[in-house]
């Protein structure tokens, strides 16, 4: 977390032990000066009270449980989120399974010193671990050019197929998208045709079809799953993918079926990478030769 | 994916029956999958299968009298992740 001071939304935690040490968790960042406190039945009457805060800070959301209100409160109310924790996954995690009492258990609150460490340590590799990368997260690139095109991939945190898609992964979740190599190949892209919501997806199969000046084409998922979103901004403005396809560009969320199972099929990031400069460099060669 | 791409049995298959060699397929696809054969009955063919990109259909949907068609895609993931295991049991 740095020296940043963040908003912190978290669960209001009236309703479950998950969600009360949601609400510690908070109190004690707060206490330590990590941050600022967003009351969420306050900021759910009037978000305009903490509209000053949320512009100046980075903010954190603490959910309790999967149901994610706070979370869902923050993206209602069109709150950007810089990072999120999900005190039920952490303890998954962990091995504890929360229950419903409201007033917290000793082992409950041992835990609550082991996760403002590992929030409070940017540096350690566990800490990262433990706490879910969002997908609003800022992300880093690798970039190189050919010709006058530059092609991005990110450092780590996706996963690629041969057809040049990708996911980004969240707990069980996971966005997909198309690469800076199809983007830049197919051109602007004039029309999204998304995946009903609820569609299952197989691995490989179809989540949803794009159309550019220049060609149509298929996004291939990279695992199977159930379209749980698709990216609304794109009906609108499908050119997004052109500008940004790593991240506002995204297509399609799925709630996956096997990651496990399935990611053994996927490059990782420094894979792609070597695996899209092999690529490009064949086609430049060719155009040459032609 | 780890195995080796000969051992991969994805690529388009031509239904002669139904082509008409437009040759759309062929100019869409970028990876000289197909060749041309002119003067000769079947003016198209698919001469390098193992250059086609696994899981890729693409030229299929360029393909008016759909007379392309594909290995299946389940058998097909099924079929690498077998290869994957046997080639890591043999070391
Ligand atoms: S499936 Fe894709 S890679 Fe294979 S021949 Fe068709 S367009 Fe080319
Ligand atoms: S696009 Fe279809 S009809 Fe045209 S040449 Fe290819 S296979 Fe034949």
């Amino acid at each position: 977390m740095g020296n940043e001071k963040y908003a912190i939304l978290p669960c209001n935690g009236m309703d479950k032990e998950a969600g009360a040490l949601a609400r510690e968790t908070a109190l004690r960042l707060s206490a330590r000066q990590a941050g600022e406190i967003v009351c969420p039945v306050l900021y759910h009457r009037s978000a305009k009270k903490y509209g000053k805060l949320l512009e100046s800070s980075p903010l954190l959301v603490i959910d309790g449980c999967r149901t994610a209100c706070a979370s869902n409160l923050a993206k209602e109310s069109g709150a950007r989120i810089t990072r999120r924790l999900n005190i039920t996954d952490y303890l998954k995690g962990r091995g504890i399974k929360p229950g419903k009492s409201l007033e917290l258990s000793t082992e409950l609150l041992d835990e609550t010193h082991r996760i403002l460490e590992e929030l409070l340590e940017t540096d350690s590799e566990e800490g990262k671990a433990a706490i879910a990368a969002d997908f609003t997260a800022p992300l880093e690139y690798e970039t190189f050019t050919q010709d006058k095109y530059i092609f991005r991939v990110p450092r780590q945190g996706f996963l690629f197929n041969e057809n040049d898609c990708w996911a980004r992964v969240d707990g069980t979740r996971a966005r997909i998208g198309i690469s800076d190599f199809v983007q830049n190949s197919a051109s602007d892209f004039l029309f999204f045709e998304p995946p009903q919501v609820g569609a299952a997806i197989e691995q490989f199969g179809e989540a949803g079809s794009l159309e550019s000046t220049k060609t149509a084409l298929d996004i291939i998922s990279p695992f199977s799953g159930t379209v749980v979103a698709v990216n609304a901004e794109l009906a609108e403005a499908p050119e997004t993918i052109n500008g940004d396809p790593y991240e506002k560009g995204w297509a399609v969320e799925l709630e996956l079926a096997d990651f496990e199972g399935e990611r053994e099929l996927l490059m990782d990031c420094p894979s792609y990478l070597g695996y899209l400069k092999k690529k490009v460099e064949r086609e430049f060669h060719k155009k040459e030769r032609e | 994916m780890g195995v080796p791409r000969d051992k991969i049995d994805w690529c388009p298959e031509i239904d002669y029956d139904k082509c008409d060699y437009c040759m759309e397929c062929d100019e869409f696809c970028p990876h000289r999958v197909f060749e041309r054969r002119d003067g000769e009955e079947r003016k198209l063919v698919v001469a390098n299968p193992t250059n086609c990109v696994v899981f890729c259909r693409a030229c299929g949907k360029t393909c008016g009298p759909d007379a392309l068609s594909f290995p299946d895609k389940k058998e097909t993931t099924a079929l690498i992740k077998k290869l994957r295991e046997e080639l890591v049991q043999d070391g």
